[in-house]
């Protein structure tokens, strides 16, 4: 095996697959990265067995060669090489020699054959979507998603396809995002699927803002997203995901309408003196009126005032404060409409036009 | 070295065994072993120091100091005993000083530097201590005088059983340098060897390297070799301590070789574990698991929540994800243990975050 390639083609692929690999492994191989070498073509492969990313790039090259090497440590060299540095891969018995420059690296390999096939089965369903697009719809829940929760469905993002919507639903159990968006062509097929965590994230890292289409294939045990010179594949979480539509069939007191700029100025400013760890305010409702306010461990005091338009009974509701700047944050309106069930159940921040965004968020108990 | 402090290390002479042969007049004068028995995979806790003559010594395989001395007398544990000695000796100390630590049932580190008793003399001090105990307990301690923990510990080990040693301030220096690194707090079995490859023997070697080389080769731990060689160990003696860490592990008379009995045996370990941070009102964030397979090979896999650990299903979860990446089922395990960390308090919280999804298993139907 021999090639040579610059720095600025190999790097970037490169970065993508190791972010996947896990730096704590019982399989040793697994710390490796695969290169697979065709006419003209170089292919590096990473998994953890749970996400698979294949990355593929124009080489000029004749022979064909399979190899495993340890993946960081590879990276580590490439990126202290200098910018546009030529870099000379060799393959020396169970060696690989990289060569730039005045440097010489010799890296321990194991054999191909060794590297775990990723198992995949069939495709049932497919869609396509803009890349942009699809970006956007994760950038506004992916924050929204439980990290190490027990209840292991939370610790992924909902995808939920229904002819021609697409929907991301991603929760950790005190609040939850929806974004909705339209595909360019109807599918016929509704189908609900549960994107692991760390998928997901390296999902978001490897889409662009652009118009391009993306392929996604997927069956109830896994998802492939293809890109140009990128395949993403993931396995499913196995379970399913809760119906949140049960909250929005509760009984709901009449809408609050607040500009959003003043609501999120008016949020970031309390939240100064609430309680550090469990993040406490208070929202005391009236006709016209909203106060928001705190205090902390340290007996200090915010409260904020804004004027709001509400016709329903003064209300008092506690939430914790990150959870809405969060909302008010993401969401793109001029003004932001609160819904409150009670102040022991659920509270829906949306957009007053559009319902293809909304956040539910539920309060603390007072 | 002015104001320096006076530092007395108190350790129990072969504390349980010693403990056993006071109550048990028979198993005086043969060499005893307190632990596991022979037959099971038990370890020697603690041997008397008739057992110690034929190479025996805590933490050995009890079936292996059989081997090594087949009339050896083993006998289990009674850590009510021991617990009841140790707190008549702690008892003894506040005579002394309110500044105790007792690291363990059978040592304590107390620091006499404002004891006005034996006329502030930490050496009649601990004298003193030593015929109390002998007289109350009818059992030995060794007793080692400095002026810190590092080498008021080490004293203590140098006239055992029964001894007494103290390391004077201006002697520090000298005796500190003449140290096998071995015998340096902080330095175990792996740290000793590499420091040896490295061309470091005594404590006279170890001053040689400068800090930032020595933080190089230890990281962290580097800072604290750098000032132990110069006699420098500020840690005071602590009579607070607070627990970090609360743990339980269990070697098992036949290897685990399947998945749910490992499941099984980590649950138990679990919620005991739970129990004990229940019962001191504590709360824990962090679970590490420790597993050692049949060649004594050991890992340890750890998790750190940001909700606490509790007994209910957060704690299944948990384990479950953490022996993913362990061989449990296809390597033997020999031991299992469990451990909660990041303990805090566990105060009602004013204002608790309501759940969307309070009853929801997410079964797949």
């Amino acid at each position: 095996m021999k090639f040579i390639i610059n720095r600025e083609q190999f790097l970037p692929p490169l970065q993508q697959i190791v972010a996947v690999i896990e730096k704590k492994q019982t399989m040793p191989i697994l710390s490796n990265v695969l290169l697979v070498l065709t006419e003209n073509n170089l292919v590096l492969t990473g998994t953890d067995l749970e996400i698979q990313l294949v990355a593929s790039m124009p080489i000029e090259n004749k022979d064909f060669a399979r190899i495993t090497v340890p993946a960081r440590k590879l990276l580590d060299i490439c990126k202290l090489l200098p910018n546009d540095a030529e870099i000379k891969f060799e393959q020396q018995n169970d060696k690989v020699r990289i060569i730039s420059g005045r440097g010489r690296f010799s890296l321990s390999t194991l054999p191909a054959e060794d590297y775990p096939e990723f198992s995949e089965s069939a495709v049932e369903h497919q869609f396509s979507i803009h890349a942009g697009n699809l970006k956007k719809a994760l950038e506004k829940t992916v924050f929204c998603m439980a990290n190490q929760d027990f209840r292991y469905y939370l610790n992924g993002l909902m995808l939920n396809i229904s002819n021609s919507r697409i929907k991301l639903v991603a929760s950790d159990g005190h609040r939850l995002s929806v974004f909705e968006d339209a595909l360019e062509t109807a599918v016929g097929y509704e189908a609900r699927i549960i994107i692991p965590r760390k998928g997901v994230v390296e999902l978001g890292r490897m889409l662009d803002d652009s118009d391009l289409d993306v392929a996604v294939d997927f069956s109830s045990n896994n998802i492939r997203i293809t890109l140009p010179n990128l395949v993403f594949s993931a396995k499913l979480v196995d379970a399913r995901y809760p119906d949140f539509n049960r909250v929005f069939q509760q009984d709901f007191n009449e809408p609050v309408l607040i500009s959003r700029q003043l609501l999120k100025d008016a949020l970031a400013r309390v939240a100064i003196l609430s309680n550090e760890k469990f993040k406490g305010v208070s929202f005391d409702i009236s006709e016209s009126s909203l106060k928001i306010s705190t205090h902390n461990p340290e007996h200090e005091e915010a409260e904020e005032e804004l004027s709001i338009e509400y016709q329903g009974e003064p209300l008092t509701i506690a939430f914790n404060v990150q959870y809405l700047i969060d909302a008010v944050t993401n969401l793109d309106s001029e003004d932001v409409i609160l819904t409150i069930a009670s102040n022991q159940s659920s509270c829906i921040v949306e957009e007053p036009v559009s319902q293809a965004y909304k956040f539910i968020v539920m309060p603390m108990r007072l | 070295m002015e104001n320096a402090r006076k530092i007395i290390h108190i350790d129990m002479d072969a504390f349980f065994a010693a403990v056993e042969q006071r109550d048990f007049p028979d198993l005086r004068n043969k060499p005893l072993i307190v632990g596991g028995l022979p037959d099971t995979r038990g370890v020697v806790a603690t041997c008397s120091y008739e057992a110690r003559k034929y190479g025996i010594h805590s933490a050995m395989p009890s079936a292996h100091a059989a081997r090594l001395c087949p009339a050896a007398v083993f006998v289990k544990p009674r850590f009510e005993a021991y617990r009841e000695a140790s707190a008549q000796i702690r008892k003894i100390f506040t005579g002394y000083t309110d500044l105790i630590e007792p690291p363990s049932l059978d040592e304590a580190y107390l620091d006499v530097s404002g004891s006005a008793a034996c006329q502030g003399s930490a050496t009649l001090i601990a004298q003193d201590i030593q015929q109390k105990i002998r007289q109350q307990t009818e059992l030995t301690a060794s007793a080692g005088v400095s002026y810190n923990k590092f080498l008021a510990k080490i004293a203590s080990d140098i006239n055992k059983p029964n001894g007494l040693y103290v390391i004077r301030p201006e002697l520090g220096t000298q005796f500190i340098e003449a140290l096998p690194i071995g015998k340096f707090h902080g330095v175990g079995k792996a740290t000793e060897k590499k420091m040896q490859a490295l061309g470091i023997f005594t404590g006279k070697d170890l001053k040689r390297l400068s800090l930032a080389l020595l933080q190089h080769y230890f990281g962290k731990s580097g800072l604290h070799y750098y000032n132990i060689c110069r006699g420098t160990d500020p840690r005071p003696v602590n009579n607070h301590r607070t627990r970090k860490s609360i743990g339980i592990e269990t070697t098992f008379q036949k290897d685990i070789d399947c998945h749910d009995s490992a499941m099984t045996q980590l649950l138990a370990l679990l919620n005991k574990a739970l129990d004990k941070t229940a019962c001191q009102k504590l709360l824990a964030h962090t679970l590490t698991v420790k597993i050692k397979y049949h060649d004594f090979v050991q890992i340890t896999r750890s998790r750190t929540l940001q909700e606490p650990i509790t007994n209910r299903i957060n704690g299944l979860w948990l384990l479950n994800d953490l022996l993913k990446n362990t061989e449990t089922g296809t390597r033997r395990i020999r031991l299992l243990g469990v451990s909660l960390s990041s303990l805090t308090s566990a105060t009602p919280i004013d204002h608790p975050q309501l759940d969307l999804f309070e009853n929801f298993d997410g079964q797949n139907t």
